[in-house]
Order: structure tokens, then sequence, then C-alpha cells
């Protein structure tokens, strides 16, 4: 398809189905009219509601009995030992009392993958860098069974409130919450042993549950976020310990807020490799989008998307940094 | 806000609250193995519970802002303790000052509601009248903390509608964002 046909193209059905144009033209370069049709089509589909069992307050199984009684029709996650696909029906899922007890936590299928990609070990220094509410602070913290120390970081001072509400309800005793710019990340006195980096970014996978993201955000926008999350990438690689391991995740399917950041940074730091994820879910992150020819190591990069997978768009890359040989 | 060891003095008034109304030993069996801290908010200190090995690295985040660290154990406010949410489950362990209540009581309690007296299943004769307890339900699980308005003796005398127990605090907080 050429430039032109395509630009005239992505105008058609960007008008037809209330997008802006600059999008669909992304889309069309990405993967093409079909998918693009199906990725349009899934956004208008519920995403179906997903828990966390939090095993710092009670086990799998006794939850989900707790939660079959009361109707909670409940599929299993294949690859989250702790995380499930729940039907409330037409109750809340936060207004049970297994919920107000801590037992479990509403989350996003691939927030929860994240954490679990990041796979914090017991007694390990773990830095969280844009944390609030705190779903992945408090996975992390039971991945970790409130052991060692997970660093929470947020400059939010009202979503600070939800991380710190959050933190109690679970349980979690081995939090640390600061409030601070986590590009500053390398001041502090700890040498992270890991650091989860969900990226704050421009919300382009959450149209699913946000359809005003169709129109809501320019290209500028999806830039000066590319802009910000290079920075935090780069504090978060300075920051970690040598031999250390981090997850660089956004909920964006845009290429430049994603393989395009991590190839940046694979560039300027030798020492930084892409590494494998243990969990077969998603596919695999882009080395050539629209043409740009990328590290090819980001193919080991996962990515979800709503015509894919039945989730909201999500991107998630395992990071290594090498040890210095003597 | 800055994250300070506590002032002995003020654990010890901390202490005598508890332990007063909790029994011997509950604060020392609450601390555990851990240090207690203040992190100032404005008029209140919240005191925390940290790992010991946690002390020395009080002052390795310059340049943040510290919010909490560990367990937040309650607030102390001109001289008075209040304990925190987070806490209860820990405290709920290790002392026998608890109210049980029935399903019902239990769900009108997370709304914020005060326990009356069809919604007592268990409460001590003991207990007396302004007195703090633990609310469990009757999987002994901990919804939060009221006072009594009776003594526990008086119990069996009182009508139904009756108010038992105030509400202080309950984990219906966590949902409703208070």
């Amino acid at each position: 398809m050429s430039k032109k046909h395509l630009r005239q193209r992505a105008k058609e059905i960007a008008g037809e189905y209330g997008y802006l144009s600059y999008m669909i033209e992304r889309y069309l370069s990405l993967w093409g009219e079909d998918d693009t049709l199906r990725f349009i089509e899934a956004c208008v589909r519920p995403i179906r509601t997903a828990i966390r069992v939090n095993t710092l307050k009670t086990t799998i199984g006794s939850l989900v009995s707790r939660l079959e009684s009361k109707n909670v029709t409940l599929e299993r996650i294949p690859w989250l030992e702790e995380g499930f696909w729940a039907d409330f029906g037409t109750g809340s899922p936060g207004a049970l009392f297994e919920h107000m007890l801590g037992y479990y936590y509403v989350q996003g299928v691939p927030s929860m993958t994240a954490s679990s990609v990041l796979d914090p070990q017991e007694g390990e220094v773990v830095v969280d860098m844009a944390a609030a509410p705190g779903g992945k602070t408090t996975h992390i913290a039971q991945l970790m069974n409130n052991s060692g120390t997970v660093i929470a970081i947020d400059s939010d001072r009202k979503r600070i409130a939800s991380l710190e509400s959050n933190i109690q309800r679970c349980g979690v005793a081995n939090s640390l919450v600061v409030r601070g710019d986590s590009r500053k990340l390398s001041h502090m006195g700890s040498t992270p042993d890991r650091i989860m980096l969900d990226a704050p970014c421009s919300g382009e996978g959450l149209i699913p549950l946000e359809p005003s993201r169709k129109t809501s955000r320019s290209m500028a926008d999806v830039r000066f976020c590319a802009t910000k999350e290079d920075e935090l990438l780069e504090a978060a690689v300075n920051a970690l310990a040598q031999g250390g391991t981090m997850v660089y995740s956004t909920c964006s399917i845009a290429p430049e807020e994603n393989e395009y950041v991590v190839d940046g940074v694979l560039q300027r730091h030798p020492e930084m490799r892409v590494v494998e994820i243990p969990l077969e879910f998603g596919s695999p992150g882009y080395v050539e989008p629209y043409g740009v020819g990328l590290d090819s190591s980001l193919s080991m990069a996962r990515r979800f998307l709503p015509h894919l997978h039945g989730t909201e768009g999500f991107f998630i890359c395992k990071l290594m940094k090498e040890e210095e040989s003597a | 806000m800055t994250a300070d060891l506590m002032d002995p003095n003020d654990w010890a008034d901390v202490t005598n609250q508890i332990d007063g109304e909790f029994g011997d030993g509950t604060t020392k069996a609450l601390l555990g193995g851990q240090a207690p801290i203040i992190i100032q908010r404005g008029e209140s200190n919240t005191i925390y519970l940290i790992p010991m090995d946690w002390i020395g690295r009080i002052e390795e985040y310059e340049g943040y802002n510290i919010r909490s660290m560990g367990v937040q154990m309650g607030d102390l406010s001109k001289g008075r303790f209040r304990f925190s949410l987070q806490i209860l489950p820990a405290l709920a362990k290790i002392t026998d000052r608890v109210l049980v209540v029935s399903q019902k009581g239990a769900e009108t309690f997370t709304y914020g509601r005060s326990i009356i007296k069809e919604s007592v299943v268990r409460l001590g004769s003991a207990m007396k009248k302004g007195q703090r307890v633990l609310v469990l339900n009757e999987r002994l699980e901990c919804l939060g903390l009221a006072a009594l308005s009776i003594d526990g003796d008086r119990l069996g005398r009182l009508a139904k509608e009756k108010l038992v127990a105030k509400n202080l605090v309950d984990i219906g907080a966590y949902v409703r964002g208070a």
C-alpha cells in the first residue's frame, strides 16, 4: 500500500470508528488492514475482570472455595499461579468481605504478569519506580513473602494515599513508600537487586477500558511520554545492581514507547541485555516496527494485544545488567 | 516528612495505653523483634514497626519524602494513641478483648455502622463500658475496632435494637476511601 493510499484509508477507518487518523495510520503500518479492524472490534468488547489471590493473607484453595460459594465464577490464568479471571455477576468485585480483608486484589492480567516476570526473590531489595496505586508493589511483596525490602516510589500525593491503603489492606510489611522523582533513583543509597518500571505512558493500550483514549492523545503526547520513559529507564539502568534484573512495562501499544525506548538503552548500555521470559503468554515484541530495524533481542519482549489476547494492550520486557568482569 | 526512631517516653505512653486496655505484654507481643519509628504527618505522628536491620538505612533515602515504612501501628496525637487498621489482625491473635458479631452485624459494621445487641454472637462478661474491643466475624476474622457502650455483664438485659459498641474504625474504610 502506498503512503498516500495508506493515509487515505486510515482517514476513512478513523472517521468510521471515531479514532484519530494518526493512530490508524500506525496500526495499518504495523498490522495491515485485517488486524487493524480486528483490533478496533476487540476494543469495544469488555475486558474480563481478573483477581490475584493475596497469599500473604490467605491460600488459593481457601479463597477459591469462599468466592465460589458466593457464586463468583473463577477460571485460572494458565501462566499465573495466583491469578484468576473472575465473573462477579452483577456484584462489584470490591464489595465482598474477602476483598476488604485483603484476600484478593482486582488487577489486570498484564499487570500481574509483569510482577511475575520480574520474579522477585525473598530477602532482595526491589524498587517499584511508579508504584501507585500498588497492584505491583503488593504483588512483589507477596512473591517475596514479606521479606527483604520493596521500595515503592511515586510522585503523586493522592495516588500515594491509594498505594498506602492497598499496602495495609494486603498486609504488606516489607514496603518502604517514598514520594519523589524516580529519575533520581541513583541518588538513593540502595542498590536494588530488581527494579519494576511500569512507566507512566500514553495509555494507548487502554482503549478497551477508556474509549475516550481513541481521541484524547496526539502523536506529540506519545513522543512526550517516550522521552519521559527513556529518562526513567536510564535512571533504572544506572541504579540497578550488577547482575540485577528489571522489568520495563507500559500499558501502551506504541512501539515508540516500548521497543524504541528499550532499543535506545541497549545501544547506550552494552552491559544491558534483554532476557527470555520463562512464562507462556502474549506475542513477541517487534524488531522491525514501521520498517525500522531494532535490536533483534527485542523479540524476547512480550506484547498483550486486545484482538489477540483479550486483554488491554501492554508491553513487558525483562532486562538484565551484566556483572563487570574483573 | 522524615522518619525517626521513637522517643522512649512516647513509646512508654503508647505501651501503657495499649496494655491498659488489651492486657499486660500486648505491646511487647505486637512489637515482636521490630523497632518502632515515627513519621510526622502534620499535627499527628504515625508509628510504624520496622525490622531492626532497617534502622541504619533510614538516612539512605535522601532526596525522597518517606511516607511509610513496614507495618503501620497507629497514630499518636496529643498523647492519645489510635490503632491503625493494618495492625488489628495481629492484635486479634494475642488478645481476648473481642466482640464476635453475626453475618448481618459484620455487614452493617463494615458500612461504618455501630453494633446493636441482635448482632452480638459473643462478648466477654468482664468487659467494661468505654473499653476498646476488636470486632470479629464468626470466622474470627478481624473487621475493626469498637468502643463498648455497655458493661459486658449487662448484655443479656438489653433489648435487641440497643447499642452495644460504637464503630471506631472498620475494614470497609479500605473501599470507602476513608
